[in-house]
Formats: structure tokens, C-alpha cells, sequence
């Protein structure tokens, strides 16, 4: 099967219903997203595929071929660069542990872009599926809502 | 221990294709949409071997086409997609409400419409209730033929189902509808009891008719009929409403599972009808 | 607090390795499988209670792809806490559901898991004794048959059939107490479930054996005891085993323990071939080292004038089949169900019970959530009870300066006074919420909570490097509260007179650095953190000596900062410390500086405390927690509106990040109170086995938490501090509790208040708990000497 990883094409001979993010983790060695719950619940293994965000554990590999998938290996910027996004989390000092964070990334990247001035409320409607165990989401909240103010939404 | 499944993924390339594959491959062939429920198996301790075909990508299940009598949704349509394409729809409000609310925002973009309606072991399914206070009808394709039939007969009949949940189609009436569900915690949980109404208001804005769905307090969506029935008539006052449904709850039997207990179920319908009721339009007097 | 001088140690410095973790870069121990490493697998038992007949491995051993398969007979030796009664594989018995039975090793998972099902098992079946009430009853099968030849490893206890071990509290006389003619008697029975720890990273371990020794790298807080324990299970010498330890993906206590690894280890040496072993999320739900199930009976003698002349009680604490943490935890009851306030006389008594179900461990704050729960619960029962104010009645009682706790140590400092007048100006500044707007009922509370930094053996050596840059070589690990990457360097940093950017933190390993108890319980800022004040404090002396020399000047005019040593009040005189570094490297050699630290004890009363691990605590952490709920009166929902938070902190060294564990504990907390239920089904096998079930708080379900820090507590932590990463979940079951409980008329007995029990607390009559097992007489809840 050929993938479309990061904008490289990737080949994969195992077994199609293999879970994508086993692949992304064993075979492209793209650790970033982890298989935490198996089940679609705590976001820890959103990926894009063709821009939306998708739980990679729950997405058997035979039917992404052809799609674009984007890790978050494959977010970034060039020469150890940041997103916005990304900055204001390291700015805010929110990380702890961080296995939840590439999957918050993916999340509220895409959903930034459609709703650049949201309101707290909505911030926490998109983060539904993203849990995290350490922080108590609230400052995570604020790193996000410190974007509208410097104008950086924009991810 | 049992040892791991045997699982293959064959993908359909047409609808033909998907029925046919079924046949030949026999009663261990289950048809993929999303995939939410089947990626799951091992979790449920589901070890027997299975083929997989794929029929997610098929244009037969594909789409929603909005008309003026009627909309007509594709199996393999997405949580997400059915949402946006009937967002302000006012006498679909029930199935927009289940369908932005359903799970969370990445299962509702993998998490399919036919996927609902088929998965026989999820009981708290949000579409079910909904499109059965809208009076949708399913369209099925077993062995070569394409039969219609009302959600609940389908849902009736889902035990050893074996064709291919092909469309859904909800017929445009004026009537009002909301979709009140209850997880255990604010959101992202399964919930517990989910009651979805539709009415038909005469020209004094009395109800002419409702049709209360429960979904997720027995093991299969059904409506309530001795509700229903007492509806006829009454002002559309969510409060005389709820304290008539307190006295006809009996009528359901709550199953029991890990999260909450059976007689949680049935004691918070009448709180779910109150806020069904008071969600629909008030400003809206159909006729 | 504002009159102190701003120490150098004091800034809200971010941590370094938020970078790599934002980008998805950091490798866990579960990123470091790697191809050619071998994926292991256990075959865990499906029963709860069975002697085992037969094991037979041969089909197994011929599946493709295996290279490796380990048994009872690979790990001889016994661990445990207090006693060894722990096998590292079920040995002729299987005592719960999930236990490892065998551990497989092959090319792929899932090869490893076919072959584990074509293990021929032959088991015969016994009764399992799932509840505490049913292991404690008379004539109760033994869980532990040869409990009497089990090596005890610290005396001192209390044991016998199924109790796993038992700590005793006796202070003062009770009966007088109890018989007094102006006391009010109240008496409380709370139950409480386990609560799992869902750390994102489960359990972990990549095990390799190279020349001789195993290399084990495993997701852990404890090095030291993974290295011990495991030794002790292969039974070979523990200097043949090193344990480096990656970031690790949390962890909050469930890695204060060793599991996995000793599995690993034997594997490794079997294959000649790395080997990964990574517990599934379903592993985690079913055989996590919970926050124990207890049950707790306490009654109280209380005068009108609300002074508590005397104080008895019984907490059963369900270790599920092997000791484990919870022996060590029943030294916690004395300090927390006892703790908090002025009693004239008091009995503990603390029982860990062996059930056949999952062995529990240590979660944040232990059993201290659940006593907390249980006191402040039952303060409110008493303050009803003779009729007075909650806050009054804490106010007369909390702990002060010079007041005795239960095992009689004194309490330094007025502390708990001062923070709650600063909770009630806290409260008095932030909107109210009594009117609410919908159908809903509205409660509030303040809760008192002690806890205490868990001090113990650490080490530390700093190495000025020749650059001016320093080197920080401990055993500690950074779990994700940042004190590895934050108070550490800051504290080096400050005693060097350099930027904590030029710290190093080395990550753990066992053959590096010293032996240290392990990170949690406050340990990392405050044993850790005074070992490497020691150890820099070395390497200042000798950086100053050799600047005084250089400089001509004495050592009392000089001045270490950025990165330079000054003649005080001469700015720009002196030489950088990378040029004093190069000096004495060249000249004596390289610098560096050892330093080590162990907790200097504090008396207890003599002949009050009885099986404790710690009979009195050095540390004392003290909090006082408000919130207001909204109860749903038609569905049991409970809204959390608001939550502050007032914690005592000695000196806070990093502001921002003690708020940031304060949000995150305080949220942890909202789970045990509100949503994360853990029930054992009737074949002993926990019935929430992932998240669908098992509901975590989402950011829908939080409140930002208003917080205060205390500061000028009396600690022997480095610069005054005491660990802040631990305490905030303690009182959290209890504010929530108070509060729902006052919103609905109700006495709330047990937790978690999910939307069913409340909503039955609410329609069914006010029903006291009662447990029948634990006895109003206080000393039938004791092992007496003549029974043993």
C-alpha cells in the first residue's frame, strides 16, 4: 500500500486492517502519536487525514491509502520551528507530562483556522475528544485564548 | 485465553460488489462503514475471525440530498457531514441536535449514519430516537433486491440482519423537534437516556400529535406510545408535559450496565421530556 | 509572602522539555521499541481464586515467532512492603483475576499473544473472597495459607489470616472519653471505591542483558526499588541490574512501585535479544495499582463547647491479593483521619485486607483523599450534631503551634489558622453564586486537610564542568509535575550563581547516581532538592576558596551571580565561574560536590503508634479547600462552580507550576468525587475496563481553580519549600462531599457522586451507613496479642 505520510509517499506490506497508528508508530517510526485509550476517546493518536482531524487508532490503514495524513511530526515548521499554536503552549508553561499534547495540537489547530476568535465555552465543545490527565485544562484554555490578543491565530 | 482474531479488510467497489462479496464470504462477513464499533472488538473481548467489507467509499451510501418533501441520507454519511448539510433545517432540529451532539467532534466525522442505525449491541445510539420522531423510513438492499421500510420495523427485525443498510429517508413535515440526551458527565460520554419529540401544532398551537422517541434506556429506540397518546390536545408547557410523562415511565423497563443502573434510566425521562418540550421553537405555531 | 527578599531560587522558570513533547518528539519508554526488539506478553489469569494443576508450555513454545518463555520457576524470590508475600508469578495458587501466570516473548504482540492462549492450563477453582466484610468473616478461607512463613521486613506489626497487616493508634484514654456525661456522641460510617490512576503512558519497560548485567529501561518513579524488587524476584545480586529511566508519560504514584519490569528482565536474558513489555490500556483498567476501596467507621466524643475529647476509628483498606502499598499506607491514617485537629485522646486502628481481587497501590495523596473525605464528613455530622458553625467549630480545632497529633508529635507553627482567614478573604473577593438562576440546589464548603511530604534517602552530586556549566546527577525522574526541570535547576543554579539554563539535569540511572526512595510524595523538591543543595552547596565552598586565592580577596567579600564571582560591590570585578571551574581542574582536578539527605525524624509519643512505617511526620502539608456546586435535583448531576484552593507551601520556588499541579490535582480530585466509578463485578474482575466506562473529567467538566499559596511554614525542605505537586487532590472528595451534602439536605456517606447515587440520596429517605463488619467497640477492629 502506498501512503501519503507528511507529503512523502510511503510504502506498507502489512496487513490493511493494522490500526494506522500502529503503523505511524512501528513502521514510520512517527512516535508523536500515541495509542493510549484504543477506543476514540482521549485523542492522544488524532492525525489529519485529508485535513480532518481522525482518531489513527481507530482507522485501519488499507482505507487511508490515497488519503493525505498528516502527524504531527508533519505539522511543523522547518529547522526546529514551532506553530503558533505550539509556541503559546511553550510560552504559558502548560505542558506537563505532554502524551496528551501532539492530539490537542491536531485538534485545535484545524479548528482554529475555521473559528479564529472563540470563545472559551467553544474551545472546551472542540476539546470533547482530547483528554488530558495533568493539567486540568484551564491553562491550556488560556494559552489558546492569549492567541486572539497577539493575533496569531493563524496556525 | 482465546486466541487473537483473524481479521480481513476487503473493500467494496460497488454496491453489487459489497452484496455479492457478503454472500460468498458468509455469516463471519460484517459490512465496515466508520469502523467506530468494529475497531472496538477486542476491547468487548470479540475474538471470533471476520472479513471486513469496506463500503464506506461507495457512492450508493454517499451523500445527503436535501429536497423539499423529503431528505434522503446516505448510509455511509458522517455524524459531521449530516449535521452540516441540514444546519438550520427547523423541522429537522432533532436529527441536527443528535448529530452535533453524538460522541465527540473526531468520532462525528468518522462515525457513520448507517453505522448507527445497524450496530445491534450499542443501545445508546443518538441517531435511532431521532429518526424515529422524524418518521424515517430505511431503504435496505438484501440478496438483489432494495426494500423500504419504516426505522422500526427495521429495528424490530436488526437480529440476524444480514443485508446492507443502503440510505435513510426523513420526510419533510411541519413539524417541530428536539433531541434532549443525558451523559453522565457534561459531554464525550455515552448517554445514558436520550428522548427525542416531534410535533404537530394545530392553528391554536395545541398539539395535534407528537411522537416521543426513547433511546439508550432499553437495549433497542422505541416510542412511547402511552405519552404520545396523552398529548393529543395539550398546550406545549414543558412542565405539564414532564409530569405527565412521570406517570406513564413505567412503561419502560431500564437496562442495567456499569455506567448507570436500569431505574436511573426511567427516573430521569420525565426531565428529559421537560427539556425536550421546552427546547422546541416556541415562536414556531405550524399548521 | 511579600516581606521576603526575593531569593535567586525564585522564578517561574518554564520547563526545557516542552518543546520536544509539543512536537511529538519526546521519546517515552513505549517510543523506544524500536525493530528487532521482541514484544513480550503475559498470560494473565482469567480467575480469581484457583490452585494451579498443571502448566504446560510446549505447544507454546513451538508457535512462530516466539524466542522466549518464563515461568513461575524463573523468579524464585518473594517482594514486598513490610512483608514479602508477593511471587512475581502466580506459584500453585492464582489469588486474582489478571495475575501473570506466564510472560511470552516473540517477533510480534500478537504471535507473543498466541501463544500465550496455546499455554495448556489446568486449574481447579476455589472461592474468592471479593469484599473486605466477606475476607473478615468468621471462618473466611485463607488468601495467604502460609502467611506465617512470610519473611517480615519490618517488625513491629500486627498480623494475621487476612490481614495483611495492621497499625495502631493509642493515645490517652478513649473510654473516659466516650463515657464522659457532656459529650455528644457521633458516630460515621463512610465507604469509598478505588480510583485508578490513567496515567496516558501505561506501565513500560525495554529490558536488555549485556555483558553479564541487565540494562532495564522502564517508565518509572523508583529506580531504586525497580532495581531492588528485582533482583529480589530473579534472585540474583542487585548490582547486576541498572535502571535508566526516560521521560516518563505520568504516572501519579501507580509507578511508585515495581511491575512489569522483572518480567522484562528475565525475557531479555533469555532471548539474548531486547525486550519490550507495555501493559495495554485494558491491562491498566484491570490490574492497576488502584487508590485502595475502603471502608471506615468513626466516632467522635465532643463536648457543647466543641472541643473533641476523644476520637476512635476503623479504616479497613482493601490491598486485593498482595500487600503491597497499602501496608506502608495504613501509617497515613494516623496522620490524616487523625490529623487536622486537637484531640484529647484517640485509637486507630488501620487494616490492610487481603481480597482476591487486583493488588492496590499508591495514588496521589493515598488513603489521605478518602480519610479526609471521611473527617471532614463526619466534622460536618458533629458540627449538626451540637449545633454548631462548621467554621467555627474548625477554627477552635485545627491544629495550632505546640499541639499534639495523634501519635503524639508536636505540631510547629500556626499554620492552618492563617489559611483558612485567607480562604474566607478569598471567598469573600470572588462572585457568589447562591441565587441560581434554574431549578437547581446550591452548596458550599470549606474543607481542612493534612498531608505530609514524604521524606526518605536521596543523593545528589553536582559536577562544575570547565564550561561554568553544572551537571545535576540524582536519581529522580521527571514524571511530568517539571520539579526535575524546574525547582532542581533552580535551586543549583542559585547556589552556583549561574542561569538554571546551564544546569544539566541528568536523567536517572542507577549506575550513576545514588540511591533515592523515589519521586512522589512531595519527595523530588524536598529530598531530592536538599541533597542537591548539599552537593552545590560543595561546589560553591570550593569555587569561592579557589576565587579567593585567585582574586587575592577573602571568600566573605565575594559574590557568585550570572555566571560570574564578584567582589561584592564592585560590579564587573572578578572572573567568570567557567574560568574558576578551568582553574581548579587544572590544578587539583575536576570539581564537583556530593551531597545526601535522609528525613531526621521527629519524635512521636513513646508507645502510641504501632506498626507505623512513620510514626511521626517531618514534614506537615497542610490545605484548606472551598467550592460551590449546583446539584441537579431531577437527574443527580453536580456542577462545580467555583473551587479555591489555599495551600501550604513553605517558599514557593516555581508560582506557575505549583498553580499548574494545583489545576491539575484539583481536576484528579473532581474525578474521584464525581465520576470515576470502580466496581469489582461478581468473578472479581473490575467492571470498568477503559474509558467508555471509566469516565475521566473533560474540559467541559472544570473549573478554573482560584489559588493562594501559603508561604512561612516551618520545613526543613531546601530554602523552607515543601513539595506542592502531591496535596492538591486531598481535600477535593471532601469539599465536594460537604458541599453536595449541604445542597441536598443529605448525608453523603460515599464516593464517587455520580448522577445515580445522587439522585438516590435525594429521592430515597435519609439513610445512615451502617457497616456491620467494622464494630462500635473499638478494639474488636484490632488484632489483640493473645489472638495471634
Amino acid at each position: 500500500m502506498t501512503l501519503t505520510l507528511n507529503g512523502e509517499d510511503r510504502l506498507f506490506y502489512g496487513d490493511p486492517m493494522t490500526p494506522l497508528v500502529d503503523v505511524l508508530r512501528d513502521t514510520a517510526l512517527l512516535t508523536g502519536a500515541k495509542a493510549v485509550c484504543r477506543e476514540g476517546f482521549c485523542g492522544a493518536c488524532t492525525v489529519h487525514i485529508d485535513g480532518v482531524p481522525t482518531p489513527s487508532c481507530l482507522k485501519p490503514v488499507g482505507l487511508v491509502v490515497g488519503c493525505d495524513i498528516t502527524s504531527i511530526e508533519g505539522l511543523g515548521i522547518e529547522d526546529d520551528g514551532m506553530t503558533p499554536l505550539q509556541q503559546a503552549f511553550e510560552d504559558h508553561d502548560v505542558v506537563q507530562c505532554g502524551m496528551c499534547f501532539p492530539g490537542m495540537v491536531m485538534t485545535l489547530t484545524p479548528f482554529l483556522r475555521d473559528n479564529p476568535e472563540p470563545t472559551r465555552e467553544a474551545i472546551k465543545h472542540a476539546l470533547v475528544g482530547n483528554i488530558c490527565r495533568c493539567t486540568g485544562y484551564e491553562r491550556i484554555i488560556d494559552a489558546v485564548l492569549s492567541m486572539q490578543s497577539t493575533g496569531e491565530i493563524s496556525a | 485465553m482465546k486466541p487473537p482474531a483473524k481479521r480481513q479488510l476487503h473493500i467494496a467497489s460497488s454496491l453489487d460488489d459489497a452484496l455479492v462479496m457478503r454472500k460468498s464470504l458468509g455469516p463471519s462477513a460484517e459490512y465496515f462503514a466508520g469502523g467506530t464499533w468494529i475497531m472496538r472488538a477486542d476491547l468487548r473481548q470479540e475474538f471470533d475471525d471476520r472479513h471486513y467489507i469496506a463500503v464506506g467509499g461507495l457512492e450508493d451510501l454517499a451523500g445527503v440530498a436535501v429536497h423539499q418533501d423529503e431528505i434522503v441520507i446516505g448510509a455511509a454519511v458522517t455524524h459531521g457531514a449530516l449535521a452540516g448539510a441540514i444546519e438550520g433545517l427547523p423541522d429537522l432540529a432533532a436529527l441536527s441536535s443528535a448529530a452535533q451532539k453524538s460522541a465527540n467532534p473526531a468520532i462525528r466525522q468518522m462515525a457513520t449514519v448507517g453505522g448507527n442505525l445497524c450496530t445491534r449491541a450499542f443501545a445508546a445510539a443518538d441517531l435511532v430516537p431521532a429518526l424515529l420522531c422524524l418518521s424515517a423510513d430505511v431503504e435496505i438492499a438484501l440478496g438483489t433486491e432494495l426494500t423500504r421500510m419504516p426505522l422500526a420495523q427495521f429495528l424490530a427485525g436488526r437480529d440476524g440482519f444480514s443485508g446492507l443498510l443502503v440510505r435513510v429517508i426523513v420526510p419533510r413535515q411541519r413539524r417541530l423537534s428536539a433531541h434532549a440526551r443525558l451523559p453522565l458527565k457534561k459531554a464525550g460520554d455515552y448517554p445514558v437516556a436520550i428522548v427525542s419529540v416531534s410535533v404537530m401544532l394545530d392553528t391554536a398551537g395545541l398539539i395535534r400529535n407528537a411522537i416521543v422517541a426513547v433511546g439508550a434506556v432499553e437495549d433497542t429506540a422505541r416510542r412511547w406510545p402511552g405519552l404520545e397518546a396523552q398529548l393529543v390536545g395539550r398546550r406545549l408547557d414543558a412542565d405539564e408535559i414532564a409530569a405527565i410523562a412521570a406517570d406513564h415511565a413505567d412503561e419502560f423497563s431500564g437496562r442495567e450496565g456499569v455506567e448507570a443502573p436500569g431505574w436511573y434510566r426511567v427516573k430521569v425521562l420525565p426531565e428529559l421530556v421537560r427539556r425536550a418540550f421546552a427546547d422546541l421553537p416556541a415562536d414556531k405555531c405550524g399548521g | 509572602m511579600n516581606e521576603q527578599i526575593k531569593h535567586p531560587a525564585v522564578m517561574n522558570l518554564a520547563r526545557r522539555d516542552a518543546r520536544d513533547k509539543l512536537r511529538g518528539l519526546t521519546q517515552y519508554t513505549i517510543d523506544h521499541v524500536k525493530p528487532g526488539t521482541l514484544n513480550a506478553f503475559l498470560l494473565r489469569s482469567e480467575v480469581a481464586s484457583a490452585r494451579i494443576l498443571r502448566i504446560d508450555i510446549s505447544k507454546a513454545r513451538k508457535m512462530p515467532g516466539v524466542r522466549g518463555i518464563a515461568t513461575a520457576e524463573d523468579a524464585p524470590g518473594f517482594f514486598g512492603i513490610g512483608i514479602a508475600d508477593h511471587p512475581l508469578f502466580a506459584k500453585d495458587v492464582i489469588r486474582y483475576d489478571g495475575e501473570p501466570i506466564a510472560a511470552i516473548a516473540a517477533e510480534t504482540l500478537e504471535q507473543a499473544k498466541a501463544a500465550a492462549a496455546a499455554i495448556e492450563l489446568e486449574l481447579a477453582p476455589m472461592p474468592a473472597l471479593l469484599t473486605m466484610a466477606e475476607a473478615l468473616g468468621d471462618g473466611a478461607p485463607l488468601i495467604h495459607e502460609d502467611w506465617k512463613s512470610y519473611e517480615v521486613l519490618l517488625e513491629g506489626a500486627a498480623r494475621g489470616g487476612n490481614i495483611a497487616w495492621e497499625a495502631k493508634v493509642v493515645r490517652g484514654n478513649t473510654d473516659a472519653a466516650f463515657a464522659r456525661p457532656d459529650v455528644t456522641i457521633v458516630d460515621s460510617c463512610f465507604t469509598v471505591g478505588r480510583q485508578n490512576h490513567v496515567p496516558f503512558e501505561p506501565r513500560a519497560v525495554v529490558a536488555t542483558f549485556e555483558d553479564g548485567r541487565y540494562h532495564i529501561k522502564t517508565s518509572t518513579q523508583v529506580p531504586w526499588t525497580v532495581r531492588n524488587v528485582t533482583a529480589r524476584a530473579l534472585g540474583v545480586p542487585a548490582s547486576q541490574i541498572r535502571v535508566t529511566v526516560p521521560p516518563v508519560g505520568g504516572a501519579f504514584g501507580l509507578k511508585f512501585d515495581c511491575s512489569l519490569e522483572p518480567f522484562a528482565a528475565i525475557l531479555a536474558r533469555k532471548t539474548g535479544r531486547p525486550v519490550a513489555l507495555i501493559n495495554s490500556r485494558r491491562e491498566e483498567m484491570l490490574t492497576c495499582l488502584c487508590r485502595e476501596n475502603a471502608e471506615i467507621r468513626i466516632r467522635s466524643a465532643v463536648t457543647p463547647e466543641g472541643e473533641i475529647v476523644g476520637r476512635e476509628a476503623t479504616v479497613l483498606m482493601d490491598c486485593g491479593a498482595y500487600g503491597g502499598e497499602q501496608i506502608f499506607l495504613t501509617t497515613m491514617t494516623a496522620h490524616t483521619l487523625g490529623g487536622n485537629y486537637k484531640l484529647g485522646s484517640v485509637r486507630l486502628s488501620s487494616r490492610a485486607v487481603y481480597t482476591n481481587t487486583a493488588p492496590n497501590g499508591a495514588f496521589r495523596a493515598c488513603n489521605g483523599v478518602y480519610n479526609t473525605f471521611a473527617l471532614e464528613r463526619h466534622t460536618d455530622e458533629i458540627c449538626a450534631a451540637i449545633g454548631m458553625h462548621p467554621m467555627e467549630f474548625r477554627r477552635r480545632n485545627v491544629l495550632g503551634d505546640g499541639d499534639l497529633g495523634s501519635t503524639g508529635q508536636v505540631f510547629e507553627g500556626e499554620v492552618l489558622r492563617p489559611m483558612l482567614e485567607k480562604m474566607d478573604r478569598l471567598r469573600g473577593a470572588s462572585p457568589r453564586f447562591e441565587r441560581l438562576e434554574d431549578r437547581r440546589l446550591f452548596g458550599r464548603a470549606t474543607t481542612v486537610g493534612t498531608w505530609f511530604i514524604f521524606v526518605g534517602p536521596s543523593a545528589a552530586t553536582v559536577n562544575l564542568n570547565a564550561d561554568g556549566s553544572a551537571t545535576l546527577i540524582t536519581s529522580g525522574v521527571e514524571i511530568g509535575s517539571g520539579t526535575m526541570t524546574q525547582s532542581l535547576p533552580q535551586i543549583v543554579a542559585a547556589q552556583l550563581g549561574i542561569s538554571p539554563h546551564e544546569v544539566i539535569v541528568k536523567g536517572a540511572d542507577t549506575d550513576a547516581a545514588g540511591f533515592d526512595l523515589g519521586v512522589g510524595g512531595g519527595r523530588t523538591t524536598v529530598s531530592i532538592g536538599a541533597a542537591s543543595t548539599a552537593a552545590s552547596e560543595e561546589v560553591r565552598r570550593k569555587v569561592l576558596e579557589a576565587a579567593s586565592e585567585l582574586l587575592q580577596t577573602g571568600v566573605e567579600e565575594l559574590v557568585l551571580g550570572g555566571g560570574r564571582v564578584e567582589i561584592r560591590g564592585k560590579k564587573g570585578s572578578g572572573m567568570t565561574i567557567a574560568a574558576v571551574a578551568s582553574h581548579i581542574q587544572k590544578t587539583e582536578g575536576p570539581v564537583s560536590g556530593s551531597g545526601s539527605f535522609t528525613n531526621p525524624g521527629v519524635d512521636a509519643m513513646a508507645g502510641c503508634a504501632m506498626g507505623h512505617f512513620i510514626d511521626a511526620i517531618d514534614i506537615p502539608v497542610f490545605a484548606v479547600h472551598d467550592c460551590e456546586v449546583a446539584v441537579d435535583p431531577d437527574t443527580g448531576h453536580v456542577e462545580v462552580l467555583s473551587y479555591r484552593v489555599v495551600q501550604d507551601v513553605g517558599r514557593a520556588l516555581n508560582p506557575r507550576a505549583i498553580h499548574s499541579q494545583i489545576q491539575g490535582g484539583v481536576v484528579q480530585g473532581m474525578g474521584y468525587a464525581l465520576h470515576e466509578d470502580m466496581s469489582v463485578g461478581p468473578d472479581g474482575r473490575i467492571l470498568q475496563s477503559g474509558f467508555e466506562t471509566y469516565r475521566l473529567p473533560l474540559a467541559l467538566d472544570v473549573v478554573p481553580v482560584e489559588i493562594e499559596l501559603h508561604e512561612g511554614a516551618p520545613s526543613i525542605g531546601p530554602l523552607g519549600t515543601k513539595g506542592a505537586g502531591e496535596v492538591p487532590i486531598l481535600n477535593v472528595g471532601a469539599t465536594i462531599a460537604c458541599a453536595v451534602s449541604r445542597a441536598i439536605g443529605k448525608p453523603v456517606h460515599s464516593l464517587p457522586l455520580t448522577p445515580p447515587r445522587v439522585l438516590g440520596l435525594i429521592i430515597d429517605e435519609a439513610r445512615p451507613l451502617d457497616l456491620p463488619h467494622i464494630s462500635r467497640t473499638w478494639s474488636d477492629n484490632t488484632i489483640s496479642n493473645s489472638r495471634i
